[in-house]
């Protein structure tokens, strides 16, 4: 099933580099799907992606889709932001706890409380896109 | 071989803007800056420039001029050397890393006597440009700084995660502003010497929510040089010392965030590396005089407080403002008025550090003296990059 869409009017204010290994992550996020990778030997989840296995070096990993489902572990808003993000600022950033048990950071929409259950949604810039969080089933824009 | 350090000799400029504006038709050089301080901490140490055998650098920001500064300052103080320079950089240890190589150079036998300085530039730097640079230095360039995350950001996360799971208040963090800025106050090289209020702290405009203006680092200017050496020369010149009893160092293996969850705010680096100093100099936090902490944010503060056991889990922001981390209180600590008033000059700030608890340790701080002060931590610790590096000092008549 597709993470909820939800279109910018401009483009993204530092774009990630992408490399032949996390195009398939981007790809993924395009359609709307929030992708990573699992050891196959550890059977271990990391993120960012990674061509290997950090918990034990396992050289053999594969693509794993997450839910998006997780719970807000911290947030902030910045004001001082860098230059490239004066056109968003502020911006409200936080980390989340997925309940696949993988941390990780990234944009938070609207106002969830610490603890509270997020979801993930997909921000479709002009230029390509990037992975946000609000509360779930709420219908927070940027 | 390894033997005993000590400091003998410290020197350091007034914290605050020394960079001059691009355009300026004077310039301020930093070699003019650092060279005077090496003169100074070496007629302090009382030891003849000859018996300097390495030269350990903070390395410089991006914004000075001269690379190579190391060999640059070597000649600019005709200084030949057998035991060693470099210039090192280690996120916000770099200053502390300096330290740590001279004590290296002089403990592995390299040098007798070592220089660990450094000068750091950047006040002309607008803030939203200089972050440019340093979002790149907080998490994956590729999968965080896309977000727009600053350095300052992860601290703000952190005080929102503590004060959610210790009922901590805005109040009590603020304190730990005023508390240091009264410490600053007494510190003739303090970047800001103005009485700061509760009120004040509080009302300032935000800048990473929670935290506002007097609650992060300011933007400044610094050069230090500190001079160690073989506690048997220490011990000729028959003036105090203050000797190295330990060190501690760890690193977890995380960049800014565990992608395995873990406690964020129990700084478990600076535990494991606090419980390494502590252990190596044989002593417990409760023997301690006095802690001078790498805390550019009042919040990183209190968790290095709690991490260091200073002060209780859950109870540093409550302790400072009670009184208990302030000058004459249980355990002063930021004597100086830390990263918050005395000033940030990321590069250098380890080597303040060190300054701090020198001028205690040898009894030179005036109005901020502690009393009897006779150990005493230095700790530069990366909040969120997972890693800290300890020293424990001692004072020796």
């Amino acid at each position: 099933m597709s993470l909820p869409f939800i279109d910018v009017g401009w483009a993204r204010p530092w774009p990630p580099r992408i490399s032949t290994f996390t195009k398939p992550f981007w790809d993924a996020l395009r359609e709307g799907r929030l992708m990573t990778t699992r050891g196959r030997t550890s059977g271990r989840l990391t993120f960012p992606p990674k061509p290997f296995c950090p918990h034990n070096w396992g050289r053999e990993v594969e693509w794993v889709e997450l839910s998006g489902r997780g719970r807000l572990y911290a947030q902030t808003i910045i004001h001082a932001t860098p230059a490239a993000f004066i056109g968003e600022a502020p911006i409200r950033n936080g980390i989340i706890d997925l309940e696949e048990g993988v941390r990780i950071a990234a944009r938070i929409l609207g106002e969830p409380v610490l603890d509270g259950s997020v979801e993930c949604v997909v921000l479709r810039y002009t230029d390509g896109p990037l992975f946000a969080f609000r509360a779930a089933g709420t219908a927070h824009r940027l | 071989m390894t033997r005993r350090v000590a400091i003998i000799g410290a020197a350091a400029s007034p914290n605050g803007k020394l960079q001059t504006p691009q355009d300026a038709p004077l310039q301020t050089l930093e070699h003019e800056i650092l060279a005077p301080l090496v003169i100074e901490a070496m007629a302090v140490a009382g030891v003849p420039k000859e018996e300097v055998g390495a030269l350990v650098f903070a390395m410089c920001r991006p914004y000075t001029l001269q690379k190579y500064f190391a060999t640059f300052m070597a000649n600019y103080l005709r200084l030949p050397l057998e035991g060693g320079i470099m210039e090192v950089l280690g996120n916000g240890m770099t200053g502390g890393m300096a330290f740590d190589q001279a004590i290296n150079a002089v403990a592995l036998g390299h040098a007798d006597v070592a220089l660990a300085l450094g000068i750091n530039m950047e006040s002309q730097a607008a803030s939203a440009e200089h972050a440019m640079s340093t979002m790149r230095a907080t998490g994956d360039v590729d999968f965080h700084t896309i977000f727009g995350f600053t350095p300052i950001a992860w601290y703000a996360m952190d005080a929102v995660r503590y004060m959610h799971d210790f009922g901590a208040t805005r109040a009590q963090l603020a304190s730990v502003a005023v508390k240091n800025r009264r410490h600053a106050c007494l510190n003739p090289i303090a970047q800001f010497r103005k009485p700061l209020s509760l009120e004040e702290v509080l009302s300032a405009r935000p800048i990473v929510e929670p935290l506002g203006l007097f609650e992060v680092p300011p933007r400044g200017d610094g050069a230090v040089c500190l001079v160690v050496c073989a506690e048997e020369v220490a011990k000729a010149r028959g003036t105090p010392y203050a000797l190295v009893r330990g060190r501690g160092f760890f690193h977890d293996g995380t960049h800014q965030l565990s992608d395995v969850p873990n406690d964020m705010t129990a700084f478990s680096a600076a535990q494991r590396a606090a419980a390494a100093a502590y252990g190596a100099a044989g002593i417990d936090p409760g023997d301690l005089d006095l802690a001078e902490l790498y805390a550019p944010c009042t919040i990183v503060e209190v968790l290095a407080s709690e991490a260091l056991g200073l002060t209780p889990r859950g109870r540093g922001a409550a302790e400072a403002q009670a009184g208990g981390t302030s000058l004459g209180g249980r355990i002063p600590i930021c004597t100086s008025g830390g990263c918050l008033s005395r000033g940030h000059p990321a590069y250098v700030t380890g080597l303040l550090t060190i300054y701090e608890l020198w001028e205690q340790l040898t009894h030179r701080a005036g109005e901020r003296q502690v009393a009897n002060a006779r150990l005493a931590a230095g700790s530069c610790e990366l909040g969120n990059y997972n890693a800290a590096l300890i020293h424990i000092l001692e004072a020796v008549a």
